[in-house]
């Protein structure tokens, strides 16, 4: 039956039509690859959190590498879709997102790993004297997150939430500004400056504190890629943490060039924030193993946690999840 | 009686088979990623695994669109009974009756949060200001569509401006009003959805957390049943609509 052939390729059309909207670089993966250039896929605006990107950029740190960079996405951009897809190469994710993908049959890696203790946590307001996340749970009032995060399960199974209204957080601190005894989810290097400047005294407990703490802004690539161009994956996380290393060292310049793309962020937003998120990105361990390093124990932990909150089936090998670039040490299985 | 039960509903069933069997096949064909597009059987798996989650949100939505889709009705013909009045008045006002059409609700809506507080309110509030609309114009279209013979035998007679509304223009204007309603009830099942991304609840917050963790099959299921209930709104208005109006015009009296 045509009817057959023609509705696969309908459904390849429709799929196409439908990643092809944030993903807005125009160019496939095949147009691309033969010109050296890779899109990366962010899943927010530009900030801090990108610092070492747009540091890398701005140092042709990719360039005289001959990778040309395209950075693309945006906030609500199906990142993990697009990288399954091979509308891009890379994307910007979670860590727990890198597990949920792998358990829901995508072939998803982590390449690179920003932030070595998450930067999300709780903001409340200081004047309630509270002094750990068991403590805002405790008190009561609304807690403002986005609907199915983690954490907020995590946080249901070993604290008692009962006293909280939870509600979702629609990415406006206004509410938070408004109401004394409203709890939300915050990026460290964003909300918490933000409500400073809007005259509120803010407090932020990292969600880290729970023992639930997957690594963050972690770039992640498909197995299938990393497998085949261990090379250009190579040269591409050197450049990474050539920027990440420059973005540490001095971020003046790289938030220059993204306060001109982000504008609804102003220069000592960038300034604080990206002072905000140093020790998260280089600890103990990132200083021994290099910015972006990985750990075999944290991916099992992340996977054994997720697991006991009922959100995959059974947790993943932790060395599938994600590719340590230097050695390429455990370079992952292809799936089934 | 059977005749018109297969004409009704052996189409609709026929194309529901044939695109969910090609959608099937297709998609298992072209081996597509579950992450990127569910078969149709994984959407029904995850409709009766997630049942518990799915039936209460279901009915938490079907509440706030129906409040919200009773005050666009009350609202929407009382401002367009206004607006019929005079064609200064419509003038006057009808330009920013628009504003409810073209009000980009996805932008407004943490704010509604904010008016409203989080919940059930805030999602009425977004039901009601998208399918306003809908019922202002169309009603307003069929007030002021009264045949002007009948408007001026009703003047000769004298009858009250009340009766002339009571029994000459509602009447007239029921089946342009019924037109509003059917697409007020679509357009309110969206609101809904949209406020509860930001008021919680509902359907809405199951699409989202669906999202969150990447259950492709879950976000479809839930969309299904949103569907399911803007059908079901659209089938009360038909109902509605056969009943009011099957003695008199002529478009409900056809067989």
């Amino acid at each position: 039956m045509s009817r057959l052939a023609a509705s696969k390729r309908a459904v390849a059309i429709g799929m196409a039509a439908l990643l092809a909207i944030p993903a807005c670089g125009g160019e496939d993966a095949a147009t691309r690859a033969t010109a050296g250039k890779v899109a990366l896929a962010l899943n927010w605006k530009p900030e801090p959190e990108f610092g070492g990107l747009y540091e890398a950029q701005r140092m042709d740190a990719f360039a005289k590498r001959g990778i040309t960079l395209e950075l693309t996405g945006g906030p609500g951009a199906p990142v993990v879709q697009m990288v399954e897809a091979g509308k891009v190469e890379f994307g910007i994710a979670a860590a727990d997102e890198v597990v949920l993908a792998r358990d829901r049959g995508a072939d998803i890696v982590a390449v690179f790993a920003t932030y070595q203790t998450n930067p999300q946590g709780i903001m409340v307001h200081a004047a309630r004297g509270l002094h750990s996340l068991a403590d805002v749970f405790a008190a009561g009032g609304t807690l403002a997150v986005e609907p199915g995060v983690a954490y907020t399960k995590f946080f249901e199974k070993h604290y008692d939430l009962t006293k909280m209204k939870i509600v979702p957080y629609g990415y406006s601190i206004a509410p938070f500004l408004g109401d004394p005894t409203l709890a939300q989810q915050v990026f460290v290097t964003a909300e918490p400056i933000a409500a400073r400047r809007q005259g509120a005294d803010p407090q932020v407990f990292l969600i880290a504190e729970s023992g639930f703490n997957p690594y963050a802004a972690v770039v992640i690539t498909t197995g299938a890629r990393a497998r085949a161009e261990t090379k250009r994956l190579a040269d591409f996380v050197a450049a990474l943490r050539e920027g990440w290393r420059g973005y540490l060292d001095d971020p003046t310049l790289a938030n220059a060039l993204m306060g001109q793309l982000n504008k609804e962020m102003d220069a000592d937003t960038f300034r604080l924030g990206a002072a905000a998120q140093q020790p998260l990105i280089e600890d103990a361990f990132a200083k021994q193993s290099g910015v972006g390093a990985m750990s075999l124990e944290r991916w099992a932990t992340l996977g054994r946690q997720l697991q006991e909150l009922g959100l995959i089936g059974a947790a993943p090998a932790p060395r599938d999840c994600f590719v340590q670039v230097e050695t390429l040490q455990s370079p992952p299985e292809p799936l089934r | 009686m059977k005749p018109r039960f297969v004409e009704t509903f052996v189409p609709p069933a026929a194309t529901f088979l044939l695109t969910t069997a090609a959608a099937e096949f297709g998609i298992r064909a072209a081996g597509v990623s579950p992450l990127l597009l569910p078969t149709p059987s994984a959407v029904a798996r995850a409709a009766l695994q997630h049942a518990p989650t799915l039936l209460p949100a279901l009915a938490m939505t079907a509440q706030a669109v129906a409040i919200g889709l009773a005050l666009s009705i009350a609202l929407g013909l009382l401002v367009a009974i206004a607006l019929s009045t005079s064609r200064w008045v419509e003038r006057a006002f009808y330009p920013y009756a628009i504003f409810f059409q073209i009000v980009p609700i996805v932008a407004i809506a943490p704010l509604l949060v904010i008016w409203f507080g989080y919940g059930m309110r805030a999602v009425v509030a977004a039901a009601f200001i998208v399918s306003v609309f809908p019922v202002i114009a169309n009603s307003l279209a069929g007030l002021l569509s009264v045949d002007p013979a009948l408007r001026d035998l009703f003047r000769l007679y004298g009858a009250s401006g009340f009766a002339r509304l009571w029994k000459l223009s509602l009447p007239w204007a029921l089946p342009n009003v019924l037109t509003g309603l059917r697409i007020a009830a679509g357009l309110a099942v969206i609101g809904a959805i949209v406020g509860e991304f930001v008021g919680g609840g509902g359907l809405g917050v199951v699409v989202l957390e669906a999202m969150r963790q990447q259950r492709t099959d879950l976000v479809f299921a839930a969309v299904l049943h949103a569907a399911a209930l803007g059908l079901a709104l659209f089938a009360a208005v038909n109902a509605t609509s056969h009943f009011a109006l099957r003695r008199w015009h002529t478009q409900e009296t056809e067989p």
